[in-house]
């Protein structure tokens, strides 16, 4: 058995798993409306109208489970703040990481400098990723509560709802990939659901993160 | 078939509301409680069992009132933003110039509600369909005029091809030109020429009509740049993840991966 570390508290590996299957659910449900030709793939939950029902009832669990995620006092609380803070706060150490990007992602390996809990990578899909959520939970909104008829507000929610969904389906495959396709990076997929991921990956992908914290909650 | 044309003539309507009526009773559309909303207007707004009501504005100049009476119904524009607009192509054009949504195919998501730039569909919330003037389709296209038409005792409503009917309308305008300089055709060349042309004795905004009917910029931003960009880096996204599980294969990466992981299991970790 390889060592491990700790990344993942219960209550991260919740919002992500909240998101996550509230994404593909609410994508699912809400192609019918964005494209036409996908309306067929509907009558699979009862057709359209139960989708755009469906649509709406993940929409608000989603909200609430990601808002729940971030309040309290618990360790899984005070790590998902601690993660917006981290994101947000993009250095250079993080821009060199993120340059390499390319060449990790085709298999490749450039040195770069010892990162935090969270990698540049990592950062710039999560910025990203708080972005989107917070324009398509809004947009979405709006499009379901507003008052019927032609104001600015409703018309600029629709192309709002609809550029968030689908960059953020592109941002989605890229993310299966490193997660689960990927030689390299994919020894964390088990961080995701167990917390745990091999120490030796956490060294050399995480080195500022696991001499500071994660070294500390080495088993194995 | 010819594209038809419907001519409202605004300075010969008394305000009867004979046409609102007509069209219930033609397209089968129950009558709903009216109140006073100003003037002698009693209906607000359209609404999914009203598809042709009368606004009534009251001006006064030198001592002396007009009405600006204006019997509205959907416009039937060339190039609708409400087709644009529509989730599920149920709305379309036919080649006699009317905009109609099939009902089999509406799923009620009042897309063309919110980009209508008059206001036009309404969503029945009995049937979760979009609904609106038809233009009384099955009439016209079979040579008889629009119920509204048909009903309207002062002559102001005008049906027949377009051919005819747009000299006829511009040399009435003409006509009250040479009294009155404000009167104009409104709607022959807004939104790519509406079936439904407007002759008014003043500014459009003096009937509570925009000025400048558009497109919203967002909805050509949502269809034309929004989707088609989308759907560019969902592909592009698909094909280097493609990419990179090709060359990590053969960069032998997958082989040494599970090398890697067996000696990290010997030396167990760092």
């Amino acid at each position: 058995m390889a060592k491990e570390v700790y990344r993942f508290s219960a209550g991260e590996r919740f919002v992500h798993w909240c998101h996550g299957v509230a994404f593909l659910l609410l994508l699912f449900t809400g192609l019918g409306v964005l494209v036409t030709v996908f309306q067929p793939a509907m009558n699979i939950f009862g057709g359209i109208q139960v989708t755009r029902n469906i649509h709406r009832v993940v929409a608000v669990l989603f909200t609430l489970g990601m808002i729940a995620g971030f309040i309290g006092k618990g360790v899984g609380a005070r790590q998902m703040r601690r993660w917006f803070k981290d994101v947000i706060n993009f250095r250079n150490d993080d821009l060199a990481h993120a340059k390499n990007f390319g060449i990790e992602f085709f298999g490749g390996h450039k040195p770069f400098p010892p990162q935090g809990k969270f990698n540049g990578g990592e950062k710039l899909n999560s910025m990203f990723t708080i972005l989107g959520t917070l324009c398509i939970v809004i947009s979405g909104y709006i499009m379901w509560l507003a008052p019927s008829g032609p104001s600015l507000l409703l018309q600029w929610a629709y192309p709002i709802h609809a550029a968030c969904a689908l960059f953020m389906t592109a941002l989605l495959i890229a993310h299966l990939y490193l997660g689960i396709l990927h030689p390299d990076s994919n020894q964390a997929l088990k961080g995701i659901f167990t917390g745990w991921v091999p120490a030796k990956f956490a060294y050399e992908h995480y080195e500022k993160w696991y001499n500071e914290e994660a070294k500390e909650t080495i088993k194995g | 078939m010819a594209r038809k044309m419907v001519f409202i003539d605004t300075s010969l309507c008394t305000g009867c509301k004979a046409c609102s009526v007509a069209c219930k009773a033609w397209n089968d559309l129950p009558a709903e409680k009216t109140q006073r909303i100003s003037s002698y207007q009693t209906q607000a707004d359209f609404t999914p069992n009203t598809w042709t009501y009368v606004r009534f504005r009251e001006e006064y100049k030198d001592n002396k009132m007009r009405f600006n009476m204006l019997k509205l119904q959907c416009f039937h524009c060339a190039d609708p933003a409400c087709m644009k607009a529509c989730s599920s192509n149920a709305i379309y054009k036919t080649e006699t110039g009317y905009t109609l949504v099939d009902k089999e195919k509406c799923i009620g998501c009042g897309y063309c509600v919110a980009n209508c730039p008059w206001g036009v569909p309404k969503i029945d919330e009995a049937t979760n369909k979009m609904s609106k003037c038809t233009g009384c389709i099955d009439r016209v296209e079979s040579g008889i005029k629009p119920a509204c038409a048909q009903t309207c005792q002062p002559g102001a409503i005008h049906f027949g091809d377009r051919d005819e009917i747009m000299p006829q309308a511009q040399a009435r305008v003409a006509e009250l030109q040479l009294t009155n300089p404000k009167a104009h055709l409104y709607g022959d060349n807004l939104m790519g020429g509406t079936t439904y042309v407007y002759l008014l004795q003043d500014r459009p905004d003096a009937y509570g009509l925009p000025l400048n009917p558009t497109t919203p910029i967002s909805l050509t931003l949502w269809k034309d740049i929004v989707h088609p960009l989308g759907g560019i880096a969902i592909g592009a996204s698909a094909a280097a993840i493609t990419v990179g599980v090709i060359v990590n294969f053969v960069r032998g990466n997958y082989a040494n991966r599970a090398k890697i992981i067996a000696e990290s299991h010997d030396e167990g970790g760092k």
